[in-house]
């Protein structure tokens, strides 16, 4: 489970620090289940990462646990307020970046004199730091930027609203390049330890060294929450030019020049920094019961 | 109380481009009608346009506010792109309803009433120089009417916000249709009761003696008094409790839109 402890009492009115406590849930769009006594705990301070495949239901899951969508069965709880209620109090603690939205035709300082006064720490000049970063125009009309530059506009505005929690939906998706490595450095610099981040993202690549613990959605379930560190702690990764034995290799991957294999760590024993996109695979493989893995 | 300012604040944003355009659609077509009408005016003769703003006046101030407030929440509670927005908004449910609730009740009158004066303002000196047609600027409390359509505002807009809430796509078309419905049926109903009641009268052959005999004087008064509590009761029922039922109808829809999931 996540590494950082706060122990302070939190001014939104939680006991300890866990932020989000799903127990038991279960969730069906109509005739597909999708989810059955999923348990989820996300602890405050931490910038968790939220993998898994198409369909796996990453989206739903930050949808019920912002109220957005209503569980089946079982129980959620953010900041121990129930967030089918939606209370305004509750609700001013949340940012939601969904993946896709629509943005009224207007300038984005509009935008910013339209919503701000609903978030009660809004930081107006943190705002207008974030969008210098992201080179955002702030007098052009959302409704003629493109994905990206609204994706910033929205970033800029959540990161400067002090919310305790947000949830980022693919935000990297339609970023260009430069934007993708300024999005690590800004959503970085914003953290505190009050505050908990939980992106959601296929491009593991782009939030390498920024998403740590991991929770990795598999067949309905909550298959991984945990740090890199933890993994790498008890397993090992190298590169080898000869083709490993399945008794020793916990996972293997033809790459070139040789195989890519994770295998318990022994004393003393050193290796390759295990890198997300290998993790997720080997967690997904051995979910499956299929120790060895992809060749 | 703040986000309630700053919800009707939104409102007036995001409808901004759409209520000016409205605004302006108003002031082109009442001087394009006092044009044509002080056109012919001058040179057929006849006598130069008084009542344009007067005629035109419910038409908008009606229709055109029953169609505006038939649109208010397609987009936050109907539109799955637009939903999100609406969902997280940290405003209760209440201060949602109410800030949509005061546009189209309070503000929408008051502005199209203030529009027309301006109109009419700009439009009647333009007429004077150029046909010489006499001032006639847009009185609204002229012929105590202002009253009357405002009541009937009040009440029927609270059907179509009720329609609105109600309605999950062609919110205008399907209100109007269904208070087509409940006409039909009340209609239905008071000719069934109509038919109970005075059975003996319906199968009488003396029915045109008995209609006479109500309009003996000894019978007359207490049928009129009957009758003058009835319209109270009616009047009553058409301007009190019918709007609030539909205002609380239309809250209550709007607390359950959001405590269902949007899917």
């Amino acid at each position: 489970m996540a590494s950082q402890e706060v122990s302070v009492s939190s001014e939104y009115g939680i006991e300890g620090d866990v932020v989000v406590r799903m127990t038991d849930i279960s969730f069906a769009y109509q005739s597909k289940k999708l989810f059955s006594n999923l348990d989820l705990e996300i602890r405050r301070g931490n910038i968790y990462g939220l993998l898994g495949k198409n369909g796996a239901g990453k989206t739903t899951l930050l949808k019920l646990l912002s109220g957005q969508l209503f569980v089946q069965g079982g129980s959620v709880e953010v900041f121990a307020q129930n967030p089918q209620k939606r209370t305004p109090s509750l609700l001013q603690e949340i940012f939601y970046l969904p993946e896709e939205f629509p943005l009224p035709k207007m300038k984005a300082t509009e935008y910013l004199a339209m919503l701000s006064p609903f978030y009660p720490r809004f930081d107006h000049t943190m705002f207008g730091v974030y969008c210098k970063d992201f080179d955002v125009d702030l007098n052009q009309r959302l409704d003629q930027m493109s994905l990206g530059q609204k994706k910033k506009v929205l970033l800029s505005f959540g990161l400067a609203s002090n919310t305790a929690l947000l949830i980022l939906d693919e935000p990297t998706n339609g970023l260009d390049i430069p934007s993708k490595r300024q999005f690590r450095q800004t959503v970085a610099s914003a953290m505190t330890e009050n505050r908990t981040f939980i992106i959601s993202t296929h491009q593991v690549r782009d939030m390498e060294n920024l998403i740590d613990p991991i929770i990795i959605l598999h067949d309905g379930s909550v298959i991984f929450n945990d740090t890199v560190a933890s993994v790498s702690d008890k397993y090992v990764l190298n590169l080898t030019t000869s083709e490993p034995s399945k008794e020793h290799a916990l996972y293997t991957e033809k790459v070139l020049g040789g195989w890519m294999v994770l295998s318990e760590r022994g004393e003393g024993s050193e290796g390759q920094p295990l890198d997300l996109e290998t993790l997720f695979n080997v967690v997904i493989q051995t979910s499956k019961g299929t120790m060895g893995g992809v060749r | 109380m703040n986000r309630l300012l700053a919800l009707l604040k939104r409102e007036w944003k995001t409808g901004q481009k759409d209520y000016s355009t409205y605004g302006l659609v108003i002031v082109l077509l009442l001087f394009a009608f006092e044009t044509m009408q002080s056109l012919v005016a001058r040179y057929a003769g006849s006598s130069f346009p008084m009542e344009v703003y007067s005629e035109m006046f419910p038409g908008f101030l009606l229709l055109g506010g029953f169609i505006t407030t038939s649109l208010l929440f397609s987009e936050d509670m109907f539109s799955k792109d637009a939903q999100h927005t609406w969902l997280m908004l940290p405003a209760t449910n209440l201060e949602k309803f109410v800030s949509k609730a005061l546009i189209s009740t309070l503000v929408y009158p008051i502005a199209v009433t203030l529009l027309f004066f301006l109109a009419s303002v700009i439009t009647e000196p333009i007429q004077l120089l150029i046909f010489g047609s006499p001032i006639g600027l847009f009185n609204p409390f002229k012929d105590n009417e202002l009253g009357s359509l405002l009541a009937q505002y009040w009440v029927w807009n609270s059907v179509f916000l009720l329609g609105a809430t109600f309605f999950r796509k062609a919110h205008f078309v399907k209100t109007v249709l269904a208070v087509g419905v409940v006409f039909l049926g009340l209609g239905a109903l008071a000719l069934l009761f109509t038919r109970i009641v005075f059975a003996i009268k319906f199968g009488s052959s003396l029915q045109m003696f008995d209609s006479f005999m109500y309009f003996d004087s000894r019978y007359l008064q207490d049928s009129l008094t009957a009758l003058k509590v009835f319209s109270g009761i009616t009047k009553v029922f058409y301007y009190a409790v019918l709007p609030v039922f539909c205002l609380v109808t239309a809250y209550f829809r709007v607390e359950e839109v959001q405590a269902t999931d949007a899917v």
